[in-house]
């Protein structure tokens, strides 16, 4: 039987209506634009109108969308702080806008420790690393580059050493390794090392197989393995344990002994929560059966008495606690190698003793060069520089009287980034 | 009875023979294994320099982070009167003295084209960078800190010499940086020495952050489009952005009382004291 198609061609699959809902379906979905990311303007130094951007017409890679596989907030591209609200660059950026300076900092990652990342920092105060002592004989030691610190000596003979706070400058500088590899023309000739020349065959030769063999010597014995005729076993101790009870033990296991561990001494996993179990059950019945000690027949009693102190005692502390504070701060956060930047050191008598003989060193970066003779200081002090382990200065400021309590001063120097 | 024992100390001295041997192998061994160990390098480089240009820079992005899509900004330098062209369209784009800024993607490689050179004009060097890391400049001081990446006189003529040269520009850490004047006419710069690489030899330095690559040739069948890597998108800067410092600290009048001899001081009435 054969089934005839007839084509139709008047015939209409879908209705009209459904017609021209398909129409207008394709129609919107062909005139909805995309419009650009907003964020592309914000990605790192966006691309700006006036400015001459190379292929910024793809805008393929302008940004990082906000669906990134990974999870890192906008602010690690744009390094603006989130609720900053300044742009991070101008549309007129290459005409000389200004560009404010954002106090909060750049990005960083949680966790870790600011400034991120480290090496883009210079790193000035603080005492990292040994901490810095004056020994018995009056020498600084564990001062080491980058740390800031102030010595006094006390009312009652004490030497303290007190550090700054650290002051970070972002100051990058880049360095660069070289390598130059070419061609070398090798002049050297190669003589032939060897010939090859294989021998041919001059006449065939036939070989004859042998076709039979005889055996002139005759077997004599055979060697062969001997099978053990005895086997020595021992025998193991696996049921003496069951067998044999202790002396002082009454009776067979009890049903909730009836673990590996408690039996043979073989912790097994799968007795894991019965343990749990059998834990938790002694720990209550600690509550109920309470320990009695007795010794010969006569029950502990416990004495409790109290004694009297015949003569007090009394410590007296010297008349004050000894404190300076030292804080430190830079010009500015940012230097390019060559720019100038100021330290300045506020030293302060917070305790209520005078401080004697306070001298204070700083310790420069192998990046700062101290600018000879920058160094002043509010109250009377005398100034003296040495070199570091760094191919630095450190500069030393003693104070030529003593630090009264609540008196303070500062002191200031320059440094030219290196 | 006497043979048996005589053979149980024969063949107890023979033991302590063997053990002896034994130890004094097990010992060199150990001493060889140790010298040999402090032979190898204490690290395993992923990456090496002679990599072709862009695997770096692919692998960096796939470590995650925030590199991918991100304008690192880079500083052409170049001697005076040469001029840089970059890529846009598989074709150079006009030619601008250097120095030249722009800011580069991460992973992608930028050719170049340095021409004018002196001593060598009419000469062509087609060199090509390649951004494997960023830095993180404080908001608002991008431009100012870029990247630089110098084209010395000399390596523009090693280039034009059929040499092949490699700079790996680095992050120094200022930790171990070293104390070189800011008075030097460049970046501080070493030269790896034959064998080693130069990638290693920066990342012992500091971190490397850009790869410089000179030496390749025009091909004969014309430019296509793997001779510009793809011309990745880049965005230019002026040169010479013009930003806004903050204003230097007021200067402190010199008070009556001399600290040292040529220190000035400050007036103690500037000092605020504690109440």
């Amino acid at each position: 039987m054969k089934h005839i198609v007839r084509h139709q061609p008047n015939a209409r699959l879908w209705p009209n209506p459904w017609r021209m809902a398909l129409i207008a379906l394709c129609a919107l979905i062909l005139c909805s634009c995309r419009s650009p990311s907003k964020l592309g303007a914000t990605a790192g130094l966006s691309s700006s109108a006036g400015s001459t951007v190379g292929q910024a017409s793809r805008g393929t890679r302008a940004a990082p969308p906000d669906g990134r596989g990974d999870t890192l907030p906008r602010e690690a591209y744009t390094g603006v702080p989130a609720g900053a609200g300044v742009p991070m660059a101008q549309p007129d950026m290459e005409q000389g806008v200004p560009l404010p300076y954002q106090p909060q900092g750049p990005w960083a990652p949680s966790g870790l420790s600011r400034p991120w990342p480290a090496d883009e920092y210079i790193r000035d105060g603080g005492d990292v690393g040994v901490p810095a002592d004056v020994s018995g004989r009056g020498e600084l030691g564990g001062l080491e580059m980058e740390d800031t610190v102030a010595h006094y000596d006390t009312l009652d003979g004490r030497t303290l050493v007190e550090p700054s706070n650290k002051v970070y400058l972002y100051a990058p500088r880049f360095g660069a390794v070289r390598q130059v590899v070419g061609l070398v023309a090798h002049e050297e000739r190669q003589h032939i090392g060897g010939v090859y020349l294989p021998e041919h065959l001059n006449s065939p030769t036939t070989l004859q197989l042998v076709a039979d063999a005889e055996q002139n010597v005759q077997a004599a014995g055979e060697a062969a393995a001997r099978p053990a005729v005895a086997l020595r076993t021992r025998a193991g101790d696996g049921v003496m344990s069951s067998v044999i009870h202790p002396r002082a033990f009454q009776d067979a296991f009890k049903p909730y002994e009836n673990l590996s561990v408690v039996r043979m001494g073989v912790f097994e996993g799968a007795e894991m929560s019965f343990l749990a179990r059998a834990s938790e059950a002694a720990i209550a019945w600690s509550h109920i059966q309470a320990v009695q000690v007795i010794l010969d027949h006569t029950g502990a009693m416990a004495e409790v008495k109290y004694d009297k102190a015949l003569s007090l005692y009394t410590v007296s502390s010297p008349p004050g606690d000894p404190k300076l504070r030292l804080v430190k701060v830079a010009s500015t956060p940012f230097a390019q190698p060559g720019d100038e930047v100021f330290f300045t050191l506020r030293f302060d008598n917070i305790g209520n003793q005078p401080l004697g003989n306070v001298t204070i060193i700083d310790s420069l970066n192998t990046r700062l060069e101290y600018v000879a003779d920058s160094a002043q200081c509010s109250v009377e002090a005398k100034f003296s520089t040495q070199p570091n382990e760094g191919d630095s200065m450190a500069v030393r400021c003693e104070l030529a009287r003593p630090l009264e309590p609540g008196q303070g001063g500062i002191l200031r120097f320059r440094c030219r980034v290196r | 009875m006497v043979r048996s024992i005589r053979f149980l100390a024969t063949q107890a001295h023979c033991r302590r023979f063997f053990v002896g041997k034994t130890a004094v192998l097990v010992l060199w061994w150990l001493g060889a294994a140790v010298a040999l160990q402090a032979q190898q390098p204490n690290a395993h480089y992923l990456h090496h320099g002679v990599m072709p240009p862009g695997a770096i820079g692919g692998r960096q992005l796939q470590r995650g982070g925030p590199l991918p899509g991100f304008y690192q900004p880079v500083e052409i330098k170049a001697p005076q009167g040469v001029l840089i062209s970059l890529a846009v369209d598989n074709q150079f784009d006009q030619a601008m003295p250097a120095p030249r800024k722009a800011g580069m993607l991460i992973g992608a490689v930028y050719r170049l084209r340095a021409t004018n050179i002196r001593l060598a004009e009419g000469l062509e060097v087609f060199p090509t960078i390649e951004i494997i890391d960023r830095i993180y400049a404080p908001a608002g001081q991008k431009l100012r800190f870029a990247i630089p990446v110098e084209l010395t006189e000399e390596d523009l003529k090693l280039a034009i010499q059929g040499k092949f040269v490699t700079r790996v520009i680095y992050l120094e850490d200022p930790r171990r940086a070293l104390p070189a004047p800011d008075n030097s006419p460049g970046q501080n710069w070493f030269e790896a020495a034959p064998g080693q690489d130069p990638l290693a030899v920066a990342d012992g330095l500091g971190r490397p952050v850009a790869i410089l690559r000179m030496g390749a040739r025009l091909p004969d069948q014309g430019l296509d489009a793997s001779f510009f890597f793809g011309s990745p998108p880049f965005v230019g800067f002026p040169a010479t952005p013009k930003v806004n410092l903050l204003p230097p600290p007021p200067a402190m009048p010199r008070g009556e009382r001399q600290g040292m001899v040529g220190s000035p001081t400050i007036s103690e009435n500037q000092v605020e004291r504690r109440p």
